[in-house]
């Protein structure tokens, strides 16, 4: 009986160590792909190929690429992209969309706490010593008062299905989250792709999402038609495609920080009718170069004297400058503590079992245990400079110890959890491939709203675990089947 | 609009209607030494556009290898490969700014013109084919940015770039043919074969043909090549596009500075009154010369007043 079913789903065998998101532990299809499980058998790999050939050709011809530069020539890159729809259920969803708000609501109040009264480090719940000497709070922020409260406008929470089933965060995206850009694309090009499956699926739809970033950013100014730009560090930022996508989408003005100027306490842009006053500024640029005046002196990429306009309160940064506070991996930890201690709530989302490396007996049980941990940088992100217990050699795990005894309070362990698998079309093979999830939420005055599905990020070597695309990671579209 | 955004508009339509005259330029020569057989006629343009001297075209071959650089060259900044590059990184970074249809076809130029299958393609094609193919590209970008785009400050700074390109090709087309022929001969105007394949480039050679039939005399030609009305390349009719497109940016923008206005206007009523005899009393040197040089003050201007103002 399995074997008819293999060969019936183009020989797809899942990996019976992970929560395979498309059949269970007897390979029978689960509910929520019963529809697209009928497609799958239905066509055969050289078709899928013929389309997966489809989607790379239309990326090039729109533009959706980065160029890598050698000996003086770009080379296009498109982000590699996997035809097989990720489908979630509207319960999953719903459950997943609530833990957003949750999180969300908390770790903003969490940011307007400590950079004002500090309750949370005075009844001590979270160390005060974690927060204040961290490289990310910034003393600029102090009593600042932002407009209604908003801190963390646009994120991009990671999660991650352990082989329970259940959805957990991995990270917290509070600065500047990419991606969002790519959702809409996939989404586009699913509809290229399979035309006669959309109208009877019943898939949420995404593209709207531009809209409602503009109509909620709107909501950051007293003025009534405010002008709102984008800021990006330019043509050769890796994530520039997604910058001029979200422009145009929003219809708002893409600048770089040569476009803009500070002059009697206010940010103009240099237009061909002089200058033009900005209200809004959704930056696509880290802190440190946002303001040479105020942080990195040696920063081009941003406007010089932009903090002193917003500490007056005349332009909004967007996310507000100190956010990075709340998505460290440090204060990750305690964001079940903040859910409850601001919210008196208990967290929908779980996180991940953590031990801090700087706690004596924590640290005993990670180098007891390093082969079932993952061991990450607090300060590291894109997958870089951790180390996985189970695939690093002796020498490789000693290295990292030494690392480790430098500075314990940098470092952090996990356990080694199974991300969940999906079918991905591997040279013309379906084949199982770890994916996580990144749903995108947007703060305004109109309360928290999260884009259904968002952005599924595959690891597309063989049994790797990093899906960032820096480190050979792609992306599939996500479905929410509203039933 | 942004300043940084009206300077890489006009740049990208100069560069592709520098693209445009180039290829032109090449299938006219090409065309022309398969009737003359003088290949030499490559070492002007070679040195005119792509600043190279060392070459003697002395066959057939010679054409073909000679195309082959000028289009492919990617250590030549003139190369189509890299003129072509360069609209479309100018195009990358207004995408918000042009229609969507206008960024589709420039990136499908540039995709195809990067393809490293297309010097293969260049080898095994009949050349005029392949030019032509190439030229159609043009001929799409141009057709699209008619019809898609809204009549804007883009459209606007767009068209400023392409008239004002074109001009600086009709008088550097005028400039290479000049060098290459004996001046100071007094057959100079009577060289019908060098007047003719000068309107085959510039794509004049039907109208000509059309309203002054086929007897080639140099009064009309020149009257066709510089102060035609209706002829879309001509130096009066692209005069005319750029003055009345800064006096549309001009009421969009109002700068403080009218003096754009007042040196186009001055500009068209110069050409408006030049005779093909006065060109001929005061020599075509003279005559490119003065116009090269009020069209660089022209440029220097857009500059200061839209695109590097100071604040």
């Amino acid at each position: 009986m399995n074997i008819i079913y293999y060969m019936k789903l183009n020989n797809y065998r899942p990996n019976k160590k992970m929560y395979d998101e498309m059949v269970d532990d007897t390979n029978k299809l689960r509910q929520v792909y019963t529809k697209f499980g009928k497609y799958l058998k239905d066509t055969s790999l050289s078709e899928l190929t013929k389309l997966e050939d489809f989607s790379k050709q239309f990326f090039m011809d729109q533009g959706v690429t980065f160029t890598v530069y050698n000996d003086q020539k770009g080379v296009e890159r498109i982000f590699p992209f996997d035809i097989i729809p990720r489908i979630l259920s509207n319960n999953e969803w719903l459950k997943i969309e609530s833990g957003i708000k949750q999180r969300i609501k908390a770790l903003n109040l969490f940011i307007k706490d400590i950079y004002n009264e500090q309750y949370i480090l005075k009844d001590n719940v979270i160390p005060t010593s974690l927060i204040l000497s961290h490289e990310n709070y910034l003393l600029q922020m102090n009593k600042l008062k932002v407009p209604h409260d908003i801190y963390t406008h646009i994120s991009g929470i990671d999660l991650i299905r352990d082989i329970d089933g259940e959805f957990y965060v991995l990270e917290d995206n509070l600065r500047t989250p990419s991606g969002v850009s790519y959702m809409l694309q996939n989404r586009e090009i699913s509809r290229r792709l399979f035309p006669s499956l959309f109208p009877k699926f019943n898939i949420a739809p995404v593209s709207d999402y531009p809209a409602m970033l503009y109509n909620q950013l709107k909501t950051l100014s007293n003025r009534r038609n405010p002008v709102i730009v984008l800021l990006t560090p330019g043509l050769y930022n890796s994530a520039y495609y997604e910058h001029t996508a979200l422009a145009r989408l929003m219809g708002v003005e893409l600048v770089q920080g040569n476009d803009l100027v500070v002059e009697d306490n206010y940010v103009y842009m240099k237009t061909t009718s002089g200058l033009m006053r900005v209200d809004i500024i959704y930056r696509r640029i880290d802190d440190d170069y946002l303001d040479p005046l105020n942080f990195k002196s040696n920063s081009i990429l941003g406007v010089a004297g932009i903090i002193d306009v917003y500490r007056e309160g005349n332009i909004v940064i967007v996310n507000a400058p100190g956010s990075g506070i709340a998505d460290d991996k440090a204060t990750y930890i305690y964001v079940p503590e903040m859910i409850s201690y601001y919210l008196n709530e208990k967290p929908i989302l779980k996180n991940i079992k953590t031990y801090q490396l700087k706690d004596k007996k924590d640290r005993e049980y990670v180098l007891d245990n390093i082969k079932n941990l993952v061991i990450k940088r607090t300060d590291g992100s894109g997958g870089y400079g951790m180390l996985i217990g189970q695939d690093a050699n002796q020498k490789e795990i000693d290295d990292y110890i030494l690392k480790i005894k430098k500075e314990p309070n940098k470092y952090i362990a996990q356990p080694t959890i199974s991300l969940s698998s999906t079918p991905c079309l591997v040279d013309s093979h379906l084949s199982p491939r770890c994916v996580d999830l990144r749903p995108f939420a947007v703060y305004g005055a109109n309360g928290i709203e999260v884009s259904p599905g968002g952005l599924t990020r595959v690891a597309l070597k063989k049994g790797s675990l990093v899906v960032n695309s820096s480190q050979g990671g792609g992306s599939k579209d996500t479905w929410v089947l509203k039933g | 609009m942004l300043s940084r955004v009206a300077n890489n508009l006009f740049w990208m339509d100069r560069y592709m209607e520098r693209s445009y005259g180039l290829l032109n330029l090449i299938k006219t020569n090409y065309n022309s030494t398969l009737d003359s057989g003088d290949y030499s006629s490559w070492n002007r343009i070679l040195f005119t556009y792509m600043n190279y001297e060392k070459l003697d075209g002395s066959d057939y071959n010679d054409s073909i290898s000679i195309i082959e650089f000028m289009i492919f060259d990617n250590l030549n900044s003139n190369s189509i490969v890299n003129i072509v590059s360069m609209a479309r990184e100018n195009a990358r970074s207004v995408q918000e700014h042009i229609s969507r249809e206008l960024w589709l076809s420039v990136n499908k130029y540039y995709l195809a013109v990067t393809d490293k299958k297309l010097i293969k393609k260049f080898r095994k094609k009949d050349t005029m084919e392949f030019l032509n193919d190439m030229i159609n590209f043009h001929h799409i970008y141009n057709s699209i940015s008619e019809v898609t785009q809204e009549r804007g400050n883009a459209f606007f700074f767009m068209n400023v770039g392409k008239y004002i390109e074109r001009i600086s090709q009709s008088l550097d087309f005028l400039n290479v043919k000049i060098n290459s022929l004996d001046y100071e001969n007094e057959n100079f105007y009577a060289d019908t074969f060098f007047w003719k394949n000068l309107l085959i480039s510039i794509g004049g050679y039907q109208f000509y043909v059309k309203t002054y039939k086929s007897i080639f005399n140099i009064e009309n030609i020149v009257e066709i090549i510089v102060l035609n009305q209706f002829f879309p390349r001509s130096i009066s009719f692209s005069i005319n596009k750029i003055e009345r497109h800064i006096k549309i940016l001009n009421d969009i923008n109002k700068p403080d500075d009218n003096i754009l206005k007042f040196m186009l206007g001055k500009l068209k009523n110069n050409l408006r009154y030049t005779t093909i005899d006065s060109i001929k009393q005061n020599g075509l040197e003279q005559f490119i010369e003065k116009t090269t040089f009020e069209l660089n003050a022209i440029t220097e201007k857009i500059n200061s007043i839209y695109f590097y103002q100071k604040n």
